[in-house]
């Protein structure tokens, strides 16, 4: 059962406000991977502040490098449940947890941080672990 | 850690690999343990050979791509347990993240994690032994405290590798595990029993030395400065 908007608002900002679109129906997810030129990043956001309470902050760390996806999105887990089981298709041989955050490059998927590789992770490392991708896989910003 | 789950163990919501003085080892995400039991939640479990993977390569898959849920929830007896690791530990040993290509392979035989045996008993067949330097600076600095107070030894979520060594002198508590040594005694609470069986407590003097030191056959990793670990 989803938590109360009320409660999730403030994570979804977290995300949003850093500039990661969020991606609330399943159309949605189809249209921002429709885009299979360049780099692209999906992070499934989550309640659990176990995990995720790191993550987002992680995240907007490491979207501060110079090198970084050419476009970034959010579907939120456990909220909305229809973007985030399109979102899962498009890296489905990886077993589902969230959080977690998909890498992709020209449409295909290059790196996936599941959750138990965040879990009790400083936003610090999780950023150091998503900005040694960014800097190998995704193009400089301008 | 348990951000928001303060009355649960250390490793509530953390995603543990808890392996079994048999065939069977467990990957999910822990709910709550004490001394008794380890709860379990979105739960796969694998036996030694099954799908032709020792129970070793199968965590080592685990480690680098998770699994995939069969059950809800497993109430692993703790007398079955022979140790409980982070699986996000083992990730980082592997190398970190997923790629895609490595979905595709198979797991690698030379990157093994290895599963940790369960402790080794101590002499005294105790959780924790304190070497006779520990107990002689223990009395020392008892004879500053209140009448009755022990030391209390324990673990607490922080520091940069996990889990921290909690050192302090404290009256005993109900529930508390008790080890008399001679003129006062150690206090453990239940749920750092389990994180600090087979640990002996030194204390090192003199210049280059550190005070008292945790050695923990259990950790799998600890930081430098020695006051953090986890399992």
């Amino acid at each position: 059962m989803p938590y109360p908007e009320e409660l999730v608002a403030p994570m979804r900002k977290e995300l949003s406000s850093a500039g990661v679109q969020e991606l609330r129906s399943a159309a949605d997810v189809d249209n921002f991977m429709a885009q299979k030129s360049g780099t692209a990043m999906v992070i499934v956001n989550s309640v659990c502040g176990c995990a995720a309470g790191g993550a987002r902050p992680g995240v907007k760390l490491a979207l501060q490098n110079a090198a970084k996806p050419d476009r970034v999105a959010t579907v939120f887990a456990g909220q909305d449940t229809e973007a985030t089981q399109k979102a899962r298709s498009y890296f489905a041989d990886v077993p589902p947890s969230s959080p977690s955050i998909a890498i992709f490059k020209d449409g295909e998927l290059v790196h996936f941080v599941p959750r138990h590789a965040i879990e009790g992770r400083p936003p610090q490392a999780i950023a150091q672990e998503l900005t040694k991708v960014f800097d190998s896989v995704c193009a400089t910003a301008k | 850690m348990g951000t928001f789950h303060h009355d649960k163990s250390e490793l509530h919501g953390i995603t543990v690999v808890v392996d079994t003085n048999g065939p069977k080892v467990y990957v999910g995400r822990c709910d709550d343990m004490d001394d008794e039991k380890v709860i379990l939640l979105d739960v796969d479990i694998h036996e030694d050979g099954q799908n032709g993977r020792s129970k070793q390569q199968y965590v080592e898959r685990a480690a680098k791509f998770g699994v995939w849920k069969k059950h809800e929830r497993v109430i692993v007896p703790r007398a079955e347990v022979a140790s409980v690791r982070r699986l996000g530990a083992m990730h980082s040993e592997l190398g970190g993240a997923v790629t895609a290509t490595a979905v595709a392979e198979p797991p690698k035989k030379a990157e093994a994690a290895p599963v940790p045996k369960p402790a080794a008993a101590t002499a005294a067949g105790q959780v924790v032994t304190l070497t006779p330097n520990a107990q002689a600076e223990v009395k020392r600095l008892l004879a500053n405290e209140k009448p009755g107070a022990g030391l209390r030894l324990g673990v607490k979520g922080g520091g940069c590798s996990g889990l921290s060594y909690k050192l302090e002198f404290d009256a005993k508590k109900e529930g508390d595990l008790e080890i008399p040594y001679d003129g006062f005694c150690v206090y453990l609470d239940r749920k750092s029993t389990i994180y600090l069986r087979g640990v002996t407590l030194d204390h090192q003097k003199g210049l280059q030395g550190k005070g008292f030191v945790f050695h923990n056959p259990n950790a799998s990793n600890t930081c430098g400065c020695g006051e953090s670990f986890s399992v």
